[in-house]
């Protein structure tokens, strides 16, 4: 059946939840491509049939010109969507993608990831009055600046933006700015302490 | 230096600045914790805490913050020693000290810069007078030293019968000092809860919430659970605290707006003493709780029929008694506390009920706050796993806060094994005759290798043993004198280095003021036979001892007391 490939890849998509990003899919796209080359193969062939006089020929082509541009419509869906789901993680993961992701994308797909990345970067530089502001910090506003972490491991000295210098260590807890913790709490030494 | 407007003088002081809590493990600090740490989030200060079990860790915390902080709290820690002595910090570090422990240090009392204390001005503090402990030490020196070369020989004999006037009237002075201070030291007790000192400081701001308020009864709860506080005490404080639970509780009787009931409710109970009876069964509560297990003498065979008898006299049937009591007959619920109480009055038991609170949120959820202390206490000192002495602080802090309902869940098995464990202890002592009478005491050693000895490594279990064991004793004994006597208990601490764990408790009589004389006469029998000892932990009555040493700092203790 004509078609049925390409719905195959948005269903995939569709099947992965918001956020996930499943490996690019290039042996679908090859086989949708061929199966477009081919549509359009025959369908030049009974192009020049019908010039030459059989009328009956002209649904058939309708036909086939219907299907490549369903085909055509399901790759484009297929990709945008993927691109969308690619600039998310730029605002999720930061600049540097885990392996994992990388791994899943195309060489197209990273391209256009780096490029995004750099203009995101021109124009957070360019705003916040010269000092430039990050926008991927805090989409939504935080309930409240300070939250209590608890150590999960010794760290050792850690200095906040006050200049003061605490002492991280396993089993203390401590009520900090919330954007300094972040960082810490993704790499598992702090743990937010949910009262 | 005692703090009377804590608002104006610690919290507005520390408003703005980085603060560390030092908290010692029991469940009142942690209690008292809780409600400041609610407090500083309310106001965005800035606070690191740092659970500490004794001195040497009070010290290694100092010594490691002491760089990056200028404000030191020191929870239910720190005011019965000398701390300026102990932590020699610099002169712009301040202390603020919120502490039970009696009687206070007189250096930290009279300290008008660095040590602040945090604590109820009691009655019963009786502190001696600045100049009967303090003495400008000018006046002796320098005066001898200004000899006249060309003074006349009466006016040096004047000087000479000065000068001894003043060394005889010096000695005198020291001798009274030595006396005043030697009174005033000699007795170790407990003053007001600090959950309770928290929450008033929250009230004054009125930033106190009904969590808060539960905090301060699990505190005070606290203290009535370790026996640390006398019955009047309790009362008077569980009054005060009535006030503040009615004032915040009030909109539950009200049909029209009454509150959803998810939200948090604190009642007023008259309820049974008896331990985790609502999470456990009727009858494992009885069996497992000092007071009817010391009156009913269930250790004997006598005992366990007259528990029989009690339960026929209820009329309750043992089916039903042995089954959960939540799964219990509703028929027979309603009445039980008077059925309980009138049955209990006919065997002797006249103090079976009590005034506490209890705490409702949910359709399910239903605490008295005795079972929030057996069960805070018991995670704290969980000896079942390998975990560090912070590990099950902060699981006991968790288990406090009400989102956390599965850690208090665990804490409530875990103080049922722990309730059991005391009181086949407390039956295999009493049927050994391991209590031995020694004059002036009486003493009770748990030897290694007897079950359960690792839970009672631990000081709150220790305590908690040793005062059901001499409850039961004095319920089982038949000589009158015994029944008048303290307590000293010792178990093995740590096998690998020889030492034991060694507690004295005031006697156990209708009229006690919980004093508590040991923590002086461990110290004195410490020095007299250089045994030795650490006096690491907080309460002075509760140290160390090398194993080979037990012998001889007991003889030196009996001679002291005796």
């Amino acid at each position: 059946m004509f078609g049925e490939k390409a719905i195959e890849l948005i269903r995939e998509l569709h099947r992965a939840s918001d956020g996930q990003l499943p490996a690019f899919n290039e042996d679908g796209i090859r086989q949708v491509l061929e199966e477009m080359k081919a549509l359009y193969e025959q369908n030049q062939a009974d192009v020049n049939e019908a010039k030459s006089g059989h009328s009956e020929l002209i649904s058939t082509i309708k036909f086939r010109h219907c299907s490549l541009l369903r085909n055509r419509r399901c790759i484009v869906a297929y990709l945008y969507d993927r691109l969308l789901r690619i600039r998310a993680l730029r605002w999720e993961y930061g600049s540097v993608l885990p392996n994992a992701v990388r791994f899943h994308m195309s060489a197209e797909e990273m391209e256009w990831f780096n490029q995004y990345k750099k203009s995101l970067a021109t124009y957070m530089r360019s705003i916040g009055g010269g000092e430039g502001l990050d926008l991927t910090q805090d989409i939504k506003p935080p309930k409240s600046l300070y939250i209590e972490v608890r150590c999960l491991k010794d760290y050792g000295e850690f200095e906040i933006d006050d200049g003061t210098i605490i002492l991280l260590k396993k089993n203390s807890q401590h009520f900090l700015p919330r954007w300094k913790c972040e960082q810490l709490i993704r790499q598992g030494i702090l743990e937010h302490v949910l009262s | 230096m005692f703090l009377s407007d804590f608002r104006k003088e610690f919290y507005e002081v520390v408003l703005n600045q980085r603060v560390l809590l030092l908290v010692a493990s029991d469940v009142d600090a942690l209690c008292a914790c809780k409600i400041l740490q609610a407090l500083f989030q309310c106001d965005h200060v800035q606070y690191t805490l740092v659970p500490v079990s004794g001195w040497q860790e009070l010290e290694t915390a100092f010594l490691e913050h002491k760089d990056q902080f200028q404000y030191f709290v020191l929870i239910n820690c720190g005011a019965n020693i000398d701390l300026l002595e102990v932590l020699q910090p610099e002169e712009d570090i301040i202390f603020f000290v919120c502490d039970t422990h009696r009687p206070i240090n007189i250096v930290n009392v009279y300290n008008e810069t660095q040590i602040k204390l945090l604590v109820k001005q009691d009655n019963d503090l009786e502190i001696p007078a600045y100049d009967d402990i303090f003495r400008d030490e000018e006046d002796s020196g320098n005066e001898s030293d200004e000899s006249e070369p060309s003074g006349k020989r009466q006016r040096f004999e004047e000087e000479v019968v000065e000068r001894t006037m003043k060394r005889r009237q010096r000695r005198e002075w020291e001798a009274r000092r030595q006396e005043i201070l030697f009174d005033y030291e000699q007795y170790e007790y407990h003053g007001t809860s600090c959950a309770m000192m928290m929450f008033e400081l929250a009230w004054i701001m009125s930033k106190d919430l009904n969590d808060m308020l539960w905090w301060a009864i699990v505190g005070l709860t606290d203290q009535w659970v370790q026996d640390k506080i006398t019955q009047m005490k309790y009362v008077t404080d569980i009054g005060a605290l009535q006030r503040h639970v009615s004032r915040h509780n009030h909109r539950n009787g009200d049909e029209e707006n009454s509150l959803s009931i998810d939200c948090m409710r604190i009642a007023f109970e008259y309820d049974l003493c008896l331990a985790l009876y609502q999470h456990w069964s009727l009858y494992e509560s009885l069996c497992n709780t000092c007071y009817t297990s010391a009156s009913l003498k269930l250790w004997s065979v006598q005992g366990q029929k007259k528990l029989q008898e009690f339960f026929a006299d209820m009329g309750l049937p043992l089916k039903q008694v042995k089954q959960k009591f939540h799964s219990m007959d509703i028929s027979l619920k309603e009445n039980l506390r008077e059925m309980i109480e009138e049955s209990a009055n006919k065997f002797g038991m006249k103090d079976l009920r009590v005034q506490t609170f209890s705490i409702h949120f949910g359709f399910k959820n239903k605490f008295l706050a005795s079972d929030v202390v057996y069960a805070a206490s018991s995670l704290m000192e969980n000896t079942e796993k390998d975990e560090s002495g912070t590990d099950n602080f902060i699981k006991a802090l968790d288990s406090l806060s009400r989102s956390n309902l599965d850690k208090l869940h665990q804490g409530l098995e875990l103080a049922k094994k722990q309730l059991c464990a005391i009181q086949r202890t407390v039956a295999s002592c009493i049927c050994t005759n391991l209590v031995i009478s020694q004059g002036p005491f009486l003493y009770c050693y748990l030897m290694e290798g007897t079950p359960d000895v690792k839970l009672f490594s631990r000081p709150i279990s220790l305590c908690l043993l040793s005062k059901y064991l001499l409850r039961s004793f004095i319920y089982s004994t038949k000589n009158k004198r015994c029944k008048l006597l303290p307590m000293v208990m010792a178990a093995p601490l740590d096998i690998e280095q020889g030492t034991v764990i060694m507690v004295g408790i005031p006697p156990q009589t209708e009229s006690s003021d919980k004093k508590n004389f040991f923590g002086r006469a461990f110290e004195k029998a410490a020095e007299n036979t250089n045994s030795r000892t650490l006096h690491n932990y907080f309460d002075m009555s509760i140290i160390e001892l090398k194993m080979e040493d037990r012998s001889k700092f007991l003889d030196a203790l009996i001679s002291l007391l005796s």
